[in-house]
């Protein structure tokens, strides 16, 4: 395809995705209600989208018991009393605590349903089904929700009641041999990828669900699995069945680009390089000032370079090539030659990155409760109605009168009785619950919502 | 299928009572229709059309078959000499010159050839668009805007366009325009997303000691699904509004801005993380350990209880008084972490996987029956491997994968569309991957082809 690069264009596209202005822009999600009884990760994403997108997420925990990831932390880390990695997981969604064991809870958890449009949980298969909780008893009561149930193996099969976690997942799936050397220490997909991935994949449900539900008025039931979510990306199945053997971990070579791997440069950095197509291959020989390679039957053609020995014997012309080279060359090559090349990040520059803030997908955010941060923003970017972070997360019951007095018209009496049965709850006195110490509930307008001082 | 006893389960007491196994069985029955088949059902947006345009890009190809799989018709267009994404496969093994990524992920495609760089193709492409809902452009930034059919001329034809834009620094910024010509791909988007830098063991000797790229291609999937999900949002807007909009997905930054937690550790930490092998940095134990049949077993115990209960079984809560490890979240002190590991591999190292996961599963069992919950739930399987995961029953049972019988590239499988849905289930129609194969079909039906 013709190369150009129109000035016009890119200043075009800086306008429409202009991120100072993203608060002014509508959003997709705006008239839609999300009951979410989910927690840790996996089902907490699905949300986390519909939220950003600008649903009313409303988050049901258990009093002084709450999400675990609140009072989870990575090294001994809190802040401003709270878990920063919960903080990232459930921003924009209402926090009521609410114990599903007592008496009357039910009945305010079906009162919700009728008023949502998705309904959101990942208990063991059929728990919630059993509590009456589940699709059948919600969609009596409200034929157009969305229910998606979120599960290690989905909610049908022998093995539907084993218990599952990121590594479990990956585990079962056959996806955990797949990283690291041949022969060496195979490793995990890092940060929770086995419930990131199939949670975005149930978001994706739930959204074509809604795409139905706009042309139908139907609701229906989602079966989210995460093994299925992980064996979704894994090629193994297709090349055992045409190849007759299993793909097996190999380091840093992606066996289907040649050459690829993660380099070191003169200045002690670490750059990935891939070579998909015959043409970046030109480009690249080009920067190695080895356009001999590019007359090599070996490797003229790409299905001849990605036969291991071949791919190999490039590897090492780049891996030699980097070693001269400081990083800042490699990739003024990459552009000038026109095939990939980035940098391997890591967290701090991430934090850093200018890019990022442009872009928008990181921001420099100021909460109502926890003052300035930063923090990651939407993963994509809609020009017309942009996803954005509006609030982090707020205590265990904070938005409890909130939402029972709008949505459900209780008096402060009644959610006083409610309060004293047990059936609602707030924080415990622990870190990751509870308010920030600095924080004055008394004269907090949304925790003390309706009441006149 | 028949309750047996591997799936009956006994649910607590207080939460359930009369009409339970009413619901359950009622609940059993909406779950056997929907593990049966899609045929005859509609698809969730069987009234979209879909047109992808990509460059040996499998986020966006990736991203079209998803909207495929639940109902679009999608129009993949090529150069006449095809996709050079149909030779991005693993040691360059292929089927009739398709390679197995292009096979696996040609779902539900109609495949057609245009020339984009003639004004007759042009032409073609302009009619085609004003008919379609979705565009997908994974082609380098700017390109299809030099040729007159990018963003800026497409919306004023059909306003109605979600136009989905997937490139490695996405199409707006200094950077996009910077790098507007790097091509894409999944190895160089996971260190963009700076993912390698979390793996690996920096003790090791060179070059074991590297940054370590996920074996699986977890940007390039992470970004068609971010994809898809940002289309599915923008056209729910459509629905509303009749409005179009451009949708900007940036490979690079996929994995973190999806995933956060880098930016979260990053922000409180304000440095890098180290890498740390095979530990978490907030769980332990949390990772696969060596069994004495030779296999591994994946050992996880989330929680503080969890990791108790992984004492019991292995025997040694001796370890539990040691001053070394005398705190909870041990995670921090990675010295003691490693002492602690050595015994944990020395313990596991003495039984098999199997041994090792039925005593966590009676552990388990026992400890729910617990009134105060206190004894953990210490999870220990074995590691499976593909092969192993082909042949569970379990999957067979739920149709998780689809064996597939193409005229020309004869017998494969694939894995299955997620999730299982009631009402409006994704599904794989067919497979094809002959170049311009659908000419015909696509040309005749939105009358294509005049000019030549």
């Amino acid at each position: 395809m013709k190369e150009s690069c129109s000035e016009e264009y890119f200043s075009f596209l800086d306008k429409i995705f202009d991120h100072s202005n993203v608060s002014e822009k509508p959003e997709s999600l705006k008239g839609i209600r999300v009951l979410d009884l989910s927690r840790v990760i996996f089902g907490p994403v699905v949300t986390k989208w519909l939220g950003l997108f600008g649903a009313e997420v409303i988050k049901v925990e258990e009093p002084e018991e709450g999400d675990d990831w609140r009072t989870g932390t990575y090294w001994a880390k809190y802040w401003k009393d709270s878990c920063p990695y919960f903080q990232s997981l459930n921003p924009n969604k209402y926090f009521i605590g609410m114990d599903l064991k007592k008496l009357g809870a039910k009945e305010l958890i079906l009162e919700l349903a009728k008023k949502s449009d998705v309904v959101v949980e990942n208990f063991r298969a059929g728990l919630a089904e059993a509590w009456g909780l589940g699709y059948g008893t919600i969609s009596q009561v409200n034929p157009r929700a969305i229910y998606i149930s979120c599960s290690g193996y989905g909610q049908w099969g022998p093995l539907r009641f084993f218990p599952s976690w990121d590594l479990i997942a990956q585990s079962m799936s056959g996806m955990a041999r797949l990283t690291g050397f041949p022969g060496k220490e195979t490793y995990k997909l890092q940060d929770y990828y086995g419930d990131f991935f199939p949670g975005l994949l149930g978001a994706m449900g739930v959204m074509a669900a809604l795409n139905y539900r706009e042309q139908t008025g139907k609701g229906q039931f989602i079966d989210m699995a995460q093994v299925e979510g992980l064996m979704r990306t894994m090629l193994n199945w297709t090349y055992m069945s045409v190849v007759g053997e299993d793909l097996e971990r190999t380091g840093n070579d992606d066996p289907s680009m040649a050459p690829s791997g993660i380099f070191k440069t003169a200045d002690g950095k670490f750059v990935a390089i891939a070579i998909a197509t015959d043409e970046q291959f030109l480009g690249l020989v080009g920067a190695l000032g080895r356009t001999d390679l590019a007359e090599d039957k070996k490797f003229r053609e790409t299905f001849e370079r990605l036969k291991a020995g071949n791919a190999k014997e490039l590897d090492r012309a780049v891996e030699e090539w980097v070693f001269t080279k400081t990083e800042a060359e490699v990739i003024s090559a990459a552009k000038t030659n026109s095939f990939p090349a980035v940098p391997v990040m890591d967290d701090w520059q991430l934090v850093n990155d200018s890019w990022r803030r442009e872009r928008g997908s990181v921001t420099l955010f100021e909460d109502d409760m926890y003052g300035e941060g930063i923090w990651v923003d939407s993963p994509v970017a809609l020009e017309k109605t942009p996803g954005r972070v509006k609030w982090l997360t707020k205590p265990i019951g904070y938005h409890n009168r909130y939402i029972l007095k709008k949505l459900l018209g209780l008096s402060e009496k009644e959610i006083n009785d409610l309060d004293e049965k047990g059936v609602i709850g707030y924080w415990g006195n622990r870190v990751g619950q509870r308010p920030p110490s600095y924080w004055d509930l008394e004269n907090d307008p949304i925790f003390n919502y309706g009441n006149k001082k | 299928m028949k309750a047996d006893s591997e799936n009956t389960q006994v649910f607590s007491k207080h939460l359930t009572g009369k009409g339970t196994l009413k619901r359950l069985s009622m609940f059993d029955k909406l779950l056997t229709e929907m593990m049966g088949s899609a045929e005859g059902k509609p698809g969730a947006i069987d009234d979209i059309t879909v047109i992808e345009v990509s460059q040996a890009n499998f986020a966006g190809i990736i991203s079209a078959a998803l909207l495929g799989e639940f109902g679009a018709e999608v129009i993949k267009i090529e150069p006449p000499e095809g996709d050079p994404a149909r030779k991005i496969t693993p040691y360059g093994k292929n089927v009739d010159g398709v390679g197995l990524p292009f096979l696996m992920e040609s779902r539900n495609k109609y495949n057609v050839t245009m020339d984009l760089n003639s004004s007759e193709g042009q032409e073609d492409f302009r009619k085609l668009v004003n008919k379609a809902d979705v565009l997908i452009d994974a082609v380098k930034p700017g390109s299809m805007d030099a040729l007159g059919i990018g963003y800026r001329q497409l919306k004023q034809l059909n306003p109605g366009l979600v136009y989905v834009a997937i490139s490695p620094y996405g199409h707006y910024t200094a950077k996009a325009k910077e790098f507007h010509n790097v091509p894409d791909t999944d190895l160089t988007a996971q260190a963009g997303s700076g993912y390698p830098s979390l793996t690996g063991d920096p003790a090791a000797e060179e070059p074991y000691n590297y940054p370590i790229k996920a074996g699986i291609w977890a940007a390039w999937y992470m970004s068609a699904v971010l994809a898809t999900t940002g289309t599915l949002t923008a056209l729910m807007h459509k629905r509303k509004t009749g409005e179009g909009q451009m949708v900007d997905i940036a490979t690079n930054d996929a994995i973190s801005a999806w995933q956060g937690f880098q930016l979260v550790w990053g922000f409180t930490m304000e440095q890098p993380r180290v890498r740390i092998g095979n530990f978490d940095w907030c769980l332990f134990p949390y990772g696969y350990y060596k069994t004495k049949d030779g296999g591994y077993v994946t050992v996880a115990a989330a929680q503080d209880a969890d990791f108790r209960g992984v004492l019991k079984i292995l025997g040694r809560w001796d370890l539990e008084k040691d001053w070394r490890f005398l705190f909870d979240r041990i995670t921090d002190d990675v010295e003691n972490l490693k002492k602690l590991e050595t015994e944990i591999k020395k313990e596991v190292a003495k039984h098999t996987s199997k041994e090792l996961a039925s005593k966590s599963l009676a552990y388990s069992a026992k400890a729910a029956r617990s009134r105060l919950r206190s004894k953990g739930f210490p999870i220990m399987i074995e590691l499976k491997t593909p092969p192993d995961v082909l042949k569970e029953k379990h999957w067979q049972i739920r149709k998780s994968f689809q064996e597939m019988d193409h005229p020309v590239c004869g017998k494969f499988m694939i894995p299955a569309s997620v999730p299982k849905m009631s009402e409006s289930p994704p599904r794989v129609k067919w497979i094809k991957c002959g170049i311009g194969e659908d000419n015909e079909y696509i040309y005749n039906k939105y009358g294509l082809g005049m000019g030549k």
